[in-house]
């Protein structure tokens, strides 16, 4: 008669997106309470940390490989986001003197119908 | 044993998480997010990937976040010029509060998945050479793709930060 193994919370899906959830929230979170620009950015970097796990666990629990290379593929935009974010945020800084993420208000269009 | 190496990996994350949203210094807060990218690391080889852990920790760990320092380093920004944010905290615990019916929605989706065994798959399941095999073999076209990608992002750094002949100052 075979026991019943007890399942570890380590072997459990559950437990590996309960993480994601509560790292993507913790992102979530920086993004809306956060001013400084860089404190953003390291927040979407952190939710897309977040969806990499989800990614990862589902494809072991699936057996499969392609959503590890879609987590690579992840990897490789948010390479490409860095670059950009951070050129931005170089010359926002040269240009305000400031690292507030209201700032980027000057990026909205005239509103040229009132002259 | 499996369990406690998850356990603090997961303990060391998401306090990498709240110190990166809850320290006012920049630079305080990338060095927490290195800890979470390890961590995070260290959770994939949990799952069998060794080959993204290695990506994790050289890319994340390695490069975007020196990236990162290097340009924190670079603007050598001053206290006072640091943006004030009186309502952090109070946005922080009420955001949290809101978060909550989303998170438990996404974890009730989940919960109806059938219970299986997510122990380390030996052989080579996430290897180099499966991966690599599975890269070139199926997602040749994304590869290059991302090799577009990398390069207009390269160009679009260069365009941004080029100083403007334009305007003096």
């Amino acid at each position: 008669m075979q026991e019943r193994i007890k399942i570890e919370m380590a072997d459990l899906l559950l437990s590996y997106i309960a993480l994601a959830m509560i790292l993507f929230s913790i992102g979530f979170l920086g993004i809306i309470s956060r001013k400084n620009i860089f404190i953003v950015y390291m927040s979407i970097e952190l939710m897309l940390n977040a969806v990499n796990l989800i990614f990862v666990a589902l494809g072991r629990y699936n057996e499969s490989m392609e959503p590890q290379v879609m987590a690579m593929i992840i990897i490789a935009i948010a390479a490409a986001e860095a670059a950009v974010f951070l050129s931005l945020i170089v010359v926002l800084y040269r240009n305000k003197k400031s690292l507030n993420s209201d700032i980027f208000n000057v990026l909205k269009q005239k509103d040229t119908a009132n002259g | 044993m499996v369990d406690i190496i998850f356990l603090g990996l997961a303990i060391f994350a998401i306090g990498g998480g709240f110190g990166m949203i809850l320290f006012s210094q920049p630079m305080h807060s990338a060095i927490s997010l290195i800890v979470t990218l390890i961590s995070l690391g260290g959770i994939f080889a949990l799952l069998s990937a060794p080959f993204l852990f290695m990506v994790q920790i050289i890319l994340y760990a390695g490069a975007i976040i020196t990236l990162l320092l290097f340009i924190i380093m670079f603007l050598n920004i001053r206290d006072d010029e640091l943006p004030d944010e009186p309502n952090k905290n109070i946005t922080i615990i009420i955001g949290a509060i809101l978060l909550i019916p989303f998170n438990i929605l996404i974890l009730k989706a989940f919960n109806t998945f059938p219970e299986k065994s997510m122990n380390i798959l030996g052989k080579d399941f996430g290897s180099i050479h499966s991966f690599g095999m599975e890269l070139f073999n199926k997602w040749l076209v994304p590869f290059e793709l991302i090799s577009m990608l990398l390069l207009a992002s390269l160009v679009g750094a260069v365009v941004y930060a080029r100083k403007d002949k334009n305007r003096d100052g």
